[in-house]
């Protein structure tokens, strides 16, 4: 005879199958990845997929709505807008991606030499962490376009300056808690110099940390660059970034729907694709780490 | 019939089962015992022995994958598996409360000992707030606290291990339980507390009638505790008996193993401990057979790899679980 | 009489705490001096706040004395340099052994590092090396390409202490080392080390809680209470014939199975 007793759920206890939970990959990390593969794969591709020259006027068919022939419609002064998006997507993923990568490479080096460096730069880097963190970027933005024309070098530039803080912080607070534990303190007895510790004892547990920051601080870029391109301090015209072409479609944004409304779902699939990511891959460093802890 | 004593616990084949890939991981596989008011009962074993999970069963905290099986499971008379999630709140507390071995992890860091513990009085009867106080002084001072009155106000944080073990006592008794089960409740005390603690809970045993169920690793530990001893191997009693019979004449090579294995007061480098080989287990990793067949020195070839062991009488009381000592009586000693 | 090996004078040691909101001193050891002879094995035992842990991190240095000075065949260890010398030949075993090896890095790796570092031994002869230390700590030598997550908790004391003896010391301070293991894995681990102190000549210095393992595996014992050495000497004479009160009360609290269950200071307790 058996019975079974019930029992209130203390935890999660529900029991697995199939292959998304047997390789632990979260729902939203598989989401966010394919849709990520799609929109990439449809901006690099560009040059196959468009349909015209994203630059070429006709002056016959201005703001025309969506249709067979123009998916997206048509522009004020007559150019694809189907074209336009596709490579303005080139444009505002560089940007975004290297923005992104050069944010995560300088903020990790001083999120690292905080933890691991000599002690007399650890307040430096500190009050460097507090003082972009509180700096608001639009401002620095006009400030720098005023001075410098805005071109994708520049921008790179202000993205990796706006970003760098945030990563900063979060490798700071990692490193400092591995810091705490028994193994730096093991190697230090061993002899290994701070260096050594940092880069091969720290780091790579940094690393999961850094993976997911790197897909939430690209969807962060993504819709920067469009703000400031919007408001006339990004890629100047007649290059197209999402952005821009929400600029150019500004003054239409009742009549002509199509023109603000198509570069703007852009913006929000690909920031939401990463947003999805780097939720997955957080859930999913959780859940190893758990299932590391039962065994 | 005559009024017999009712049992408080009488269990049997008691598991608990986790669903795994290749089929329910047992981490708890076949517990059987009767516990009589004012009795103790030590669960002796490593980890992956099962010990906690069995504790947990007993008090239906089990985690929510595991699935509880017995062909009994009494509480005074009653069937536990026939309890409403209600029934089980009025059990838990008011007849069988549970001592854990992190005393800092069972109390609230943000709650006075005194509210907590007038809470769980509250809980389980009816009473004013001025009778629900002097309640609370009485179970601290009951735990040894000294100054009861004056720790109603303090907080967890502000108290050392050993204290906070006490409040953890106060919280057991203080709906007056009839049982309360110590899962390893004194391993991370100092050992001077440990004495203290152990000695408080077999003077309230004595005292107040409790049942007392005592979760250990440490076979010394047991001896101190007494009563009885069951002793447990990847989820499966092993051995059972009064204490000081198991621990002088030990059937099961585990057993043995053990004993042989843990230092003790007289030990010294000219009588070598003797490790047992290879691994403790994980749950579920054992598989048919004897369980400790892997590691036995004396397991019987074609029979342990293919059948747990029967129970078989060692001594008034003393039974074991060892197809070695069904065959010859000695359990494989000379 | 030969130098001791590793010598502790007159340690002192204040730390600045917050307690209730302020900050307090708290003396953690005071004025303790101890000395570990060459080949002997040295208990050092206490309860929590004895002080012992403090004491064996001063000496390995991961901890600086407030007074006092550490002494290394005599000769006294300050700078960075002297400490990163004695480090050298005196190797620190961490407790838990969960949190002592690095979550990242392979074992194999792991074990090789001490070698880089000190420049022992080519390149090429590492993994050698490194295969033979497992082997002299009951590993397989396959272990190298695992991870610490994927070994039992005794395997990892294993490879702590093999990653200790990488350098070949003279000295191991084990710190608790057996303490958050089973008992029977406990008993693995602690013939492992008579068996690396006899093969290696190697001098111990063990910190434990337990008076149990002290017994068995210490030559000396250093009984700490609160800051203070309150006895010390051979194990033997002090277990059987305690001279400090300390002493008495602990060895009274440890539970033993041999003791006739009327005599047991439990119930003497109770009375």
């Amino acid at each position: 005879m058996t019975m079974a007793a019930h029992s209130p759920d203390l935890d999660e206890g529900e029991a697995r199958a199939g292959f998304l939970a047997r390789h632990e990959l979260p729902v939203s990390l598989v989401a966010g990845g394919i849709l990520l593969a799609l929109i990439l794969a449809a901006v690099v591709l560009a040059p196959a997929l468009a349909p015209a020259d994203p630059n070429a006027v006709d002056l016959k068919v201005i703001r025309r709505p969506p249709s067979a022939e123009h998916l997206f419609g048509t522009d004020a002064i007559g150019r694809d807008l189907f074209s336009r998006v596709l490579y303005g997507g080139q444009v505002s993923l560089l940007v975004a991606g290297a923005g992104m990568i050069g944010s995560l490479t300088f903020g990790a080096v001083m999120g690292m030499l905080r933890a691991f460096g000599p002690w007399f730069l650890r307040p430096v880097v500190d009050r460097m962490i507090d003082i972009q963190l509180a700096f608001p970027y639009v401002l620095l933005a006009i400030a720098i376009t005023s001075a410098v024309k805005p071109s994708v070098p520049v921008l790179i530039l202000l993205m990796v300056l706006a970003g760098w803080a945030g990563v900063a912080r979060v490798v700071r607070a990692i490193a400092l808690q591995e810091r705490a534990k028994d193994y730096v303190k093991a190697a230090e007895i061993l002899g290994a110099s701070g260096l050594r510790i940092s880069l091969f004892h720290v780091f790579p547990g940094v690393l999961p940390g850094l993976m997911v920051l790197a897909a939430m601080q690209t969807a962060a870029m993504i819709v920067f660059e469009a703000t400031l391109s919007f408001l006339g301090m990004g890629i100047q015209p007649p290059t197209a970034s999402w952005g821009g072409i929400m600029l150019e479609g500004k003054d239409y944004i009742t009549s002509s729907w199509w023109l603000t409304t198509f570069p703007g779902l852009a913006i929000l699939m690909t920031s939401l694709s990463l947003v999805l990511i780097g939720d997955g891959m957080e859930a999913r460093s959780e859940r190893l780490r758990a299932k590391e802890t039962e065994a | 019939m005559t009024a017999m004593r009712q049992a408080l616990l009488d269990v049997a084949e008691l598991s608990v089962a986790f669903p795994g890939r290749n089929g329910p991981i047992r981490a708890v596989d076949g517990v059987s015992f009767r516990l009589e008011p004012g009795e103790s009962l030590v669960i002796a074993g490593e980890s992956g022995s099962g010990k906690s999970m069995l504790c947990r069963a007993l008090m239906n905290i089990q985690p929510g994958a595991a699935s509880v099986t017995a062909t009994r499971m009494d509480w005074q008379g009653r069937a536990l598996g026939a309890l409403s999630p209600r029934d089980w709140r009025a059990l838990r507390g008011g007849q069988m409360a549970m001592i854990f071995q992190d005393p800092a992890a069972a109390l609230n860091p943000l709650l006075s000992v005194g509210r907590q513990i007038m809470d769980v009085v509250n809980a389980h009867r009816a009473c004013s707030r001025a009778q629900a106080r002097s309640r609370a002084i009485e179970v601290l001072g009951l735990a040894g606290l000294p100054e009861p009155e004056a720790r109603l106000a303090s907080y967890p944080s502000q108290l050392s291990g050993g204290m906070r073990q006490r409040v953890a006592i106060a919280l057991a008794l203080a709906a007056a339980p009839k049982l309360i089960i110590a899962d390893e409740a004194t391993t991370n005390l100092d050992v001077s507390i440990q004495a203290q603690i152990v000695a408080l809970l077999k003077r309230l045993q004595r005292e107040l009638g409790l049942g007392l169920i005592f979760v250990t690793h440490d076979l010394d530990l047991a001896a101190e505790v007494g009563g009885r001893l069951m002793v447990m191997y990847a989820g499966q009693p092993v051995e059972t008996g009064p204490v000081q019979t198991v621990l002088k004449d030990p059937c099961h090579p585990y057993t043995r193993g053990l004993l042989r294995s843990a230092p003790t007061l007289h030990s010294s480098r000219e009588t070598p401990l003797q490790p047992i080989p290879g691994q403790t287990p994980k749950p579920g990793a054992v598989g048919a057979g004897a369980p400790f067949r892997s590691r036995c020195p004396v397991s019987v070839e074609g029979v342990c790899d293919v059948r747990r062991a029967p129970w078989s009488e060692a001594g008034p009381g003393h039974r074991v679980a060892c197809n070695r000592f069904a065959l010859d009586g000695r359990g494989g000693l000379p | 009489m030969s130098k001791p090996m590793i010598e502790a004078c007159g340690i002192d040691k204040t730390f600045t705490l917050r307690r209730d909101g302020r900050l307090v001193e708290h003396r953690a050891l005071k004025t303790v001096s101890a000395d570990l002879h060459e080949g002997e094995i040295l208990g050092i035992v206490g309860e929590s706040g004895s002080g012992k842990t403090t004491l064996s991190r001063i000496m390995i240095g991961i901890d600086t004395a407030s007074k006092g000075e550490i002494l290394f065949h005599g000769d006294r260890v300050a700078t960075r340099r002297e400490w990163r010398d004695l480090r050298r030949h005196v190797q620190y075993v961490f407790q838990d052994p969960f949190t002592a090896l690095c979550p990242t890095m392979r074992i194999g790796k792991a074990l090789a590092e001490p070698l880089a570092i000190h420049g022992i031994g080519s390149r090429e002869e590492r993994p050698a090396r490194v295969a033979r230390v497992l082997e002299m700590v009951g590993l397989h030598p396959d272990m190298a390409g695992r991870l610490p997550s994927q070994l039992s908790g005794g395997q990892r004391q294993r490879v702590n202490l093999a990653r200790a003896l990488m350098s070949e010391p003279k000295v191991l301070i084990c710190d608790e080392i057996v303490s958050g293991l089973d008992v029977s894995v406990q008993a693995q681990v602690l013939a492992l080390l008579l068996d690396l102190q006899k093969r290696l000549g190697l001098s111990l210095i063990f910190i434990s809680h337990d008076l149990r393992v002290i017994r068995y595996l210490c030559d000396r014992v250093l009984v700490m209470y609160l800051g203070e050495i309150v006895e010390q000497g051979r194990t033997d004479e002090v277990f059987a014939a305690p001279k400090h009160d300390y002493t008495r009360r602990l060895l009274a609290a440890i539970p033993d199975r041999d003791r006739p269950a009327h005599h047991s200071p439990i119930d003497e307790a109770l009375k």
